[in-house]
């Protein structure tokens, strides 16, 4: 008999002992020695509004394609057409890609499997952007029954650049990748595997790549809300999300925020811009010129405005206000005109006065600002601008002949009331910015360099050309907003922006936003937010605050707000009231001497107002007078590479198993029905019942 | 169960159950009549029960017939027309495909 085999309860191994076993076992994955995944990758994603759905799709199981590197529009017809081994995922510059993506790629859509777009680590030299031509054309107030010779950009295009590819439907993935090291692994894989060399055609195994970006939400915005909210399905799931986030506001004499509606005797000079700008690829949204400059003059100009208001208050009240979302049909400003409507706000379209608003102001030809103005509404100049501007470098005009408003948030206002106001940018006419919206729209763009060598910490000091520049415009930003707020001309050589701030702000918006400064300025459990990249301007769909939006929010508290001394962490938080003031807990900078920060509570004005388009409270999901921009949910984006062999190789590997699977079959089938001739041994057929 | 060793009266009576509990939407039952009692319905020598038998095997044939020509239509209708629904293909679909119409 064999010896049992007999299991002893032994005392577990002391630490030491434990960690020297583990560390003799290994494990290979044979998925690491097929694919090589990449590492950074950046997706188109699937946008849907009331009417089209935007940006790409792939396959479930992610679109495989024969990798073909584009060098020029030579190798396009191998693609297209002459290529052997369709389908193809092709790798190009992203010059190539603005030029022949619309109209080739995508008609060929059978034989591109995918496309894979190498960014560049310079701006390209000629302008382009991915936007419409005529930004906003059907949610801002020139519509036809206001004033048709006005109406879809009949009088001046203001983007002329534009391509509309941003507003183009693919059906295969689009993925964004830097030149680094993943770029360089896949250019060997496509030279030693690829490579037709001297008319040969390139023989199998040939490297692939598959890119996965699924988008669950199709068709338009009424069709997937409908799919969100189906009750009686098996699972049911979101597809998409509405592109939402929260405009910032703040006030020179405080609003009672718990009193919402009309406020008696409450007259307000409404200063506008705008935070937000995208790109063709999802969460890549730098808006330099396209936004940052114009929000970044404001908030310059409402610092310089703390003190004359404090001193000497004129008559209005000045609301600054920072919309988000409006790049998508003016989600932002089109929700705070509703909430007025509806008397959800703090004050009525009643009280305000007239409006500002800074547009794009960082490229400065010339040094001269533009002031643009309604020519349906307005009757006399409502903006005095010669006194604003007199004493600076910039020049201050307007554009001469009647023009209709560029696309801004003062048009959801005239939408619904006719308000005098301006609109500040550096175009007169068409923009001057050559990526409006545009992934290329960003610090280097806007000329903001740092001589070589400097810490982070010096470049953050350093005031750039840009900025001083901006500062200009700041300076005329408030000046022009003192005068409209009734405030005397005589104080207005001592309202002067500061270029040291500017500098800081730009350089933490545009360079890296994790910088000593920004760190002073929040709460500590916001430090985690800051990166060492520019900031991404995408509205996105999250239901919280975005970073930048939370970031202007703390910035504004900072710059027009107090230090409300001896008060503890909790009083500011919990206890202190918040009708008429914000009051945030910021981290603030350590002292010399130790390394703990020490906090303080910051009084403001400046509070958050929730940017959901009024088309998604009232479930209008085909409206056309609000933004109905969704954007589509997925499951994983990813890309990898790999060796794929040739069709008929797939298919004889599958027909020879199939043969062995029927001749086993056939084979245990004869076996069985000859089993007693085969298997005699002398001994009686078996003839018992069991 | 064999059916070599049930006496002839309950071969009718499980027959005829089958061929009654598939007027109740059940046309699963009408397929397993035909199924298992086919060879005794044409294949056996004839005995009594066995002309009841083929009357209910043959309704029963006729019936699951029916449910099938109108499951099938039905079913590639639905497959093929419901992207095109809108709003009621959505309220008659259990899970609707992502990413697809």
């Amino acid at each position: 008999s064999r010896p049992a085999i007999s299991v002893t309860a032994r005392d577990p191994p002391v630490g030491h002992e434990r960690s020297r076993r583990l560390t003799s076992v290994g494990c290979n994955s044979v998925e690491k020695k097929i694919y090589v995944n990449l590492n950074y990758t950046v997706p188109c994603v699937r946008l849907l509004n009331a009417t089209h759905q935007i940006g790409c799709q792939s396959h479930l199981s992610g679109n495989v394609g024969v990798l073909h590197v584009l060098e020029s529009e030579e190798n396009l017809d191998w693609v297209l057409h002459s290529g052997l081994t369709p389908p193809y995922l092709v790798i190009l510059e992203s010059s190539l890609f603005t030029r022949y993506s619309e109209h080739t790629l995508k008609n060929g859509s059978s034989r591109v499997a995918g496309v894979a777009v190498v960014t560049p680590n310079a701006n390209p030299s000629q302008g382009t952007s991915p936007h419409t031509s005529c930004p906003n054309e059907n949610t801002g107030v020139y519509t036809e029954n206001y004033d048709p010779t006005m109406a879809r950009c009949n009088v001046t295009v203001w983007n002329p650049l534009g391509t509309g590819l941003s507003y183009e439907e693919f059906d295969f993935p689009i993925f964004a990748m830097k030149e680094d090291n993943d770029t360089q692994v896949i250019r060997q894989c496509y030279m030693d595997h690829n490579r037709a060399g001297n008319g040969s055609t390139p023989q199998y195994p040939l490297c692939a790549m598959q890119l996965y970006s699924h988008m669950s939400a199709v068709t338009d915005t009424a069709t997937c809300m409908r799919r969100n909210n189906i009750n009686f399905s098996l699972s049911p799931e979101m597809v998409c999300d509405p592109l939402s986030d929260f405009n910032v506001w703040a006030s020179t004499r405080p609003l009672n925020n718990t009193a919402k509606g009309h406020k008696e005797g409450e007259s307000v000079v409404l200063a506008a811009a705008r935070l937000d700008s995208r790109s063709f690829f999802f969460d890549i949204a730098p808006g330099a010129e396209s936004g940052v400059s114009g929000f970044v003059a404001l908030l310059a100009a409402a610092h310089a405005l703390r003190n004359a208001t404090q001193e000497a208050p004129p008559p209005r009240n000045i609301l600054y206000a920072f919309f988000h979302g409006e790049t998508f049909d003016y989600i932002g400003s089109s929700r705070m005109v509703y909430d007025m409507e509806k008397n959800n706000f703090a004050v009525d379209l009643d009280n305000i006065h007239s409006v500002l608003e800074v547009g794009q102001v960082g490229l400065h030809a010339e040094s001269r600002l533009w002031l643009h103005s309604d020519p349906v509404s307005r009757k006399n100049s409502s903006v005095n601008e010669e006194s604003a501007a007199s004493g600076l470098n910039v020049s201050v005009e307007e554009p001469g002949f009647s023009q209709p408003l560029p696309p801004s948030s003062f048009q959801r206002f005239l939408r619904a009331r006719p308000i005098p106001g301006v609109v500040i940018e550096d175009h007169r006419s068409a923009f001057t910015n050559s990526f409006y919206e545009s992934m290329y729209d960003n610090a280097e763009y806007l000329n903001i360099s740092y001589p070589p060598d400097l810490t982070p910490d010096e470049q953050l000091e350093y005031v750039t050309d840009t900025a001083k520049a901006l500062t200009e415009v700041a300076t005329v930003v408030a000046r022009t907003l003192y005068i409209q707020a009734g405030g005397a001309e005589s104080r207005l050589g001592s309202i002067n922006a500061d270029p040291q701030m500017v500098t800081r702000i730009l350089y933490g918006f545009l360079v890296r936003s994790n910088n000593s400064w920004f760190q002073q300025l929040i709460p500590s459990d916001l430090v985690s937010h800051l990166t060492d990249r520019p900031t991404n301007f995408y509205v996105g769909v999250a239901q919280q605050p975005g970073k930048p939006t939370l970031l202007v929010q703390y910035l504004l508290a900072n710059l027009t707000g107090i230090v409300v001394s001896d008060t503890c962490f909790n009083n500011c938080v919990f206890v202190l009231l918040p009708q008429m003031y914000s009051y945030l807990w910021v981290q603030g900078a350590a002292p010399p001497n130790s390394t703990e920060r020490v906090g303080f509570c910051m009084r403001s004005a400046a509070r958050l107002s929730k940017a959901l388009s009024p088309a998604f409270d009232l479930h209008e999901y085909t409206s056309k007078d609000y933004s109905t921009w969704t954007e589509s949910r997925w499951k994983t984006i990813k890309g990898r590479i790999f060796l794929v062999a040739s069709h008929e190789l797939e298919m004889l590997t599958l027909g020879v198993g199939v043969g062995v699977l029927l001749t086993s079959l056939m084979l245990t089938y004869i076996m069985s029905s000859k089993a007693d001739i085969l298997f005699s041994s002398g001994r009686e057929p078996a003839n018992a019942t069991y | 169960m064999n059916l070599e060793r049930v006496p002839n009266e309950e071969k009718l009576t499980l027959c005829r159950k089958y061929y009654l509990g598939g007027y109740a939407f059940l046309p699963f039952l009408w397929l397993v009549n035909v199924v298992w009692f086919f060879k005794e319905a044409f294949m056996k020598p004839v005995y009594t029960e066995q002309l009841q038998i083929k009357k209910y095997v043959k309704r029963s044939a006729l019936g699951l017939l029916l449910w099938v020509t109108v499951l099938t239509t039905w079913i590639t209708i639905f497959q093929r027309f419901r992207a095109e629904w809108g709003e009621v293909g959505d309220y008659l679909s259990f899970t609707i495909p992502l990413g697809i119409p």
